[in-house]
């Protein structure tokens, strides 16, 4: 069983010192929501609110979000930058975000402070909330969620609920390539061992349809789309002043109508600016309103610049990006 | 329209030095290919994005053509290697999505290939021919 309750405490405590020897001027963690089980982002300025943070598989936020709008944030006129550090607290997934963005260099690795858990999964908010159906109402005011190797274990007020592990993982832990993260300056949590996969099924089931299905399936998805854009939002690596979807001037890219034509554009286009960068963490798919397979898209990007190139992003900031490099001996296959 | 009597619309993006040179090449020897062909002059096949692609196809194209340098002879050095694993990504999406890769080629064409265009051209439009227009990408009424 991890044990949840230590790794809050050692969070708090290195959250609590980092703060108090001023190396850093906030935290960007977790803390209890509203509806206790699915935990919220929040920062943490003072040293005495850090009894706020946790750690638990609610924490499904990519927090590094907040991170690129820290970077990003132009001083208004007369207000003195303040370039001192940042803490931050990542899953290993989440971590692979950060090290795309130092390769990027939107982040200097000396302007942030990471402190990374290990984890072996979070829970699937879209699965939960059918899961806490057989939780009475009123009984779910207390919930907390553990977990071992093999199963969720889902208490509140009187009683627990045993869920088997794949009916609540969140999908992208099923497929997750590593456990423990990549880039870090604290490590919470033991290390994990035996749970790296090199899993394509998602993928392949897909690739095994005729050209028709795949485009029938595509298309039923696709035309769901409303474009709220949330997927372009909430991913840590769009992070471009101007998107091309917003751009007018001096033409738009792509007309404001819905419809499968442009929907397909959009998501195209977007999947193609996160080939070789994209690390999988889930995010588009997980704020995606009318659950869209977003991940798909992206993943089959990622096995393509695997197969291909073997190039997998987010695994050291050493690594040269995909399309800022290439090899004279690359396939010729398009050709 | 009738299936027999259907003529693509095909958009090609070609680089200036090589393979544009290799077309003005076919037209001044006067060597005969498809006018489905719309040239797009770029000045190197890595300025094509993607997304260049995707708009042509939405826009109504039935068919694209990059085409660039050979591998090695690209004016601005590595433009061509640039542009080939971008497009070999778009190539793979666009597969997975079941739109027809077929509909999208890349070829090297140098300046004094204007033969090779001419055929490439030939055979292209031929085969964008054969696969009918393109409904998927293409919006409304355009
Ligand atoms: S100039 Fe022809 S491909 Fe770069």
């Amino acid at each position: 069983m991890v044990d949840y309750n230590a790794m809050t405490l050692d969070i708090r405590a290195k959250a609590k010192a980092m703060l108090e020897n001023k190396e850093v001027k906030y935290i960007i963690g977790w803390e209890r929501g509203a509806n206790s089980f699915i935990s919220r982002p929040v920062i943490i300025r003072d040293a005495g609110d850090t009894d706020r943070l946790v750690w638990n598989p609610g924490c499904v936020d990519n927090l590094t979000r907040y991170l690129v709008e820290e970077m990003q944030y132009k001083p208004k006129r007369g207000e003195e930058p303040d370039l001192s550090p940042v803490g931050i607290i990542v899953k290993p997934c989440d971590s692979k975000s950060i090290v795309e963005l130092i390769k990027e260099n939107i982040v200097p690795r000396e302007r942030v402070k990471i402190i990374a858990v290990t984890n072996i999964g979070t829970v699937e908010t879209n699965k939960l909330r059918k899961i806490l159906q057989k939780i009475p109402q009123d009984k779910r005011a207390g919930i907390d969620i553990l977990q071992d190797d093999n199963e969720f274990t889902i208490k509140y007020e009187g009683g627990e609920l045993k869920v088997p592990r794949p009916e609540l993982l969140a999908n992208k832990c099923e497929t997750c390539v590593t456990h423990n993260p990549v880039i870090h300056d604290v490590v919470i949590g033991d290390k994990i061992e035996g749970f790296e996969k090199d899993e394509w099924a998602d993928v392949a089931e897909l690739e095994n349809m005729s050209p028709e299905e795949r485009w029938k399936f595509w298309e039923a998805q696709i035309s769901k789309c409303v474009r709220c854009y949330a997927c372009r939002d909430s991913c840590s690596l769009c992070y471009c002043a101007e998107c091309v979807f917003d751009k007018e001037k001096p033409f738009t890219w792509i007309d404001k109508t819905v419809d499968v034509s442009n929907n397909m554009f959009y998501h195209l286009v977007r999947a193609m600016h996160l080939a070789g960068r994209c690390v999988d963490c889930g995010e588009c798919e997980r704020v995606c309103p009318v659950n869209i397979p977003i991940r798909k898209l992206n993943r089959l990007l990622l096995k393509s610049a695997k197969d291909r190139y073997r190039i997998y992003p987010g695994m050291n900031p050493e690594d040269k990006p995909m399309f800022g490099s290439y090899d004279i001996a690359d396939p010729d296959e398009v050709v | 329209m009738t299936d027999d009597n259907f003529e693509p619309k095909i958009i090609g993006f070609l680089c200036n030095w090589c393979s544009y040179t290799g077309a003005d090449l076919a037209g001044v020897s006067r060597i005969q290919y498809p006018s489905n062909i719309r040239i797009i002059k770029v000045m190197c096949s890595g300025r094509v994005n993607p997304q260049f692609v995707l708009k042509a196809f939405q826009e109504g194209a039935d068919g694209v053509l990059v085409s660039g340098c050979h591998p090695g002879d690209c004016h601005y050095i590595e433009g061509n290697y640039h542009a080939r694993r971008k497009l070999t990504m778009l190539s793979d999406i666009l597969e997975f999505t079941g739109i027809e890769p077929e509909r999208f080629q890349m070829s090297w064409v140098s300046a004094s290939e204007g033969k090779k265009f001419a055929e490439i051209v030939t055979a292209f439009t031929e085969q964008v021919k054969e696969l009918g227009p393109q409904k998927k990408l293409a919006g409304g009424e355009k």
